[in-house]
């Protein structure tokens, strides 16, 4: 297994793209999670200039334990990311035919699959660690006090980011394996949620619950918006068991679709 | 002998077109096998569904006595169609690359280049690479596993003259190490000249295949030249000849079966004519690939 990794990781390495890319993606990721009290101190500035009064310090942003659902939210905006490399990395082996001559060399079908989605696995567990890591700096220097069991409350959240992250990259990956042009799968995957939100609204009311099924919208079920919470309204701060299942349904379709098609086509 | 390739009724067909059409082929170890046939005849057809990226409709072949899987794709090496690489990478990174997926010691790499001679150029980018020099990269990245077998696709197609004999010059290296190879080509003087064995496809069906010595054989034509007014007449008159035909300044005497040049230079020196040119032509396999392309076209078409 860890094989199959190191051969897709060597593809990946000597890609300058692949850097440049997953640089953007982490910096970006780092930055904007942990610059949210400088967002709220803007918010404040302008809401000051229009006479209202924003006490930020009674936003407990990043206080423990909310810091782990708030930072996990905003990230999962920017899996699109990764997903894009994704969709690169494997469009890429058709364009140049290369995925033929790995075969050739003596990997199996199913290997060459295999090597895409523990990579799809990595960059997920790089992601989970990385906001992980900002929510914990982050929550120190916040918290007004550090209490040692809201430190490891919701942390389930990390697991849930994971999924998502990782649904999202199948996704990608299934797309890329099926349509093997990257211009084209580049702009699938960007209006997915746009493509099926056309076929939720045109969806009678009867049939509603059908809603949560759908894959953008499963993946999106995981990890709930928290923000409400600062305005008085109830949240949904947990992970929905439900939701937790479609997302993994889905996670298993995309890859095995990608698997048929890799296994029946001619390469 | 070892059998090494074994192919039962292989059969490829996408939507009407049949590109390989029950193909039996048999190829033993240590030879140099030459797959001949026009453009489009289904020689890489049948080499990709060898190296499982094309899935045969029907039919079967088996490699090493057993049905294919990837382990057994780790012992040949091949290069179908043209040289394929991560073009970002160097030459080095895709044979590391190459080794990995083969299993193969990464020592090797060292050496395949050398026989190439690709070392210097090495770390560059394989996209800088000229044609020859990807068409070595190939052939070295077909070699870096120490396959038992090469299977080689068109390894000359677009090279100059110079890159040809250099690609020539490995093969032949190659071969004489025992590996197999089996080449496809529609270049018929590059198979007469590195190939033991042969085999013609036509339209994906299998017209001739056999050893390539057996080339050239039966009748010989021998070129004679020498001052002798009579010439023609005395040449009639020889017990071997069939048929005299005079062209460009030369006679040439299609000779009966079990004569050859030496019977008619002796023949000419009896009755006193020194020949100050004579030479047995050789039968190429192009006229002979044309004559076999010709029968099956005719028995196609009995009309």
């Amino acid at each position: 297994m860890l094989h199959l990794l190191k051969i897709d990781l060597k593809k990946l390495t000597g890609y300058r793209t692949f850097w440049v890319v997953c640089g953007l993606y982490f910096v970006t990721l780092a930055f904007t999670t942990a610059s949210g009290m400088e967002f709220l101190k803007w918010l404040a500035g302008k809401g000051a200039e229009f006479g209202q009064d924003l006490n930020i310090k009674r936003i407990p942003l990043y206080h423990f334990p909310d810091v782990w659902q708030n930072l996990v939210y905003i990230s999962g905006f920017f899996k699109v990311v990764l997903a894009i490399m994704v969709v690169i990395s494997v469009t890429n082996e058709f364009t140049y035919r290369t995925a033929r001559q790995n075969i050739i060399d003596g990997l199996s079908r199913r290997q060459f699959l295999f090597s895409k989605i523990l990579t799809n696995g990595l960059l997920s567990l790089m992601s989970v660690a990385m906001v992980f890591f900002i929510g914990l700096v982050t929550g120190f220097i916040y918290s007004p006090e550090i209490v040692v069991s809201d430190i490891f409350t919701d942390l389930e959240f990390f697991p849930a980011y994971f999924l998502e992250v990782f649904a999202f990259l199948s996704y990608a990956l299934m797309l890329g394996v099926l349509v093997q042009r990257s211009g084209l799968t580049i702009i699938l995957l960007l209006l997915s949620h746009m493509i099926e939100a056309i076929v939720k609204v045109n969806i009678p009311e009867s049939a509603g619950f059908l809603k949560d099924f759908f894959p953008m919208q499963a993946i999106s079920n995981l990890v709930a918006l928290p923000f409400a919470r600062y305005a008085f309204q109830e949240i949904q701060d947990f992970v929905s068991a439900g939701a937790v299942v479609v997302a993994l349904g889905w996670t298993f379709l995309f890859n095995y679709f990608s698997y048929v098609k890799l296994t029946r086509a001619d390469i | 002998m070892e059998t090494v390739l074994h192919t039962d009724k292989l059969t490829k067909t996408f939507g009407r077109l049949c590109a390989v059409n029950r193909l039996d082929l048999e190829v033993n170890r240590g030879q140099v096998f030459g797959m001949l046939g026009p453009n489009g005849s289904g020689k890489t057809t049948t080499l990709g569904m060898l190296m499982g990226v094309t899935n045969p409709t029907s039919g079967s072949f088996t490699w090493f006595g057993e049905r294919a899987t990837h382990l057994t794709r780790k012992k040949i090496g091949a290069v179908l169609e043209h040289p394929i690489f991560y073009p970002y990478l160097s030459g080095q990174k895709n044979l590391e690359l190459n080794a990995l997926i083969k299993g193969a010691d990464p020592a090797n790499i060292e050496k395949v280049l050398e026989t190439v001679e690709l070392s210097d150029r090495k770390q560059d980018k394989y996209k800088t690479y000229s044609l020859g020099m990807k068409q070595r990269l190939a052939i070295a990245s077909a070699l870096v596993g120490d396959p038992v077998i090469l299977i080689l696709d068109e390894p000359t197609n677009g090279l100059d003259p110079m890159g040809i004999a250099e690609i020539r010059e490995i093969i032949k290296r190659i071969a004489a190490d025992g590996k197999t190879i089996i080449l496809a080509s529609h270049l018929l003087d590059e198979v007469q000249k590195v190939c033991t064995h042969f085999a013609i496809l036509r339209k994906g069906s299998l017209v001739h295949t056999g050893p390539v010595e057996e080339v050239g054989k039966g009748e010989e034509v021998v070129e004679v030249i020498a001052y002798h007014d009579d010439l023609p007449h005395i040449l009639h008159e020889f017990r071997g000849s069939l048929s005299v035909k005079s062209e460009n300044g030369k006679f040439l005497v299609r000779l009966r079966d079990d004569f050859h040049s030496v019977d008619l230079n002796k023949f000419l020196f009896e009755k006193g004519i020194v020949a100050s040119h004579i030479v047995t032509q050789k039968k190429s396999l192009e006229k002979q690939f044309l004559e076999i392309l010709q029968e099956t076209t005719s028995h196609r078409q009995p009309t």
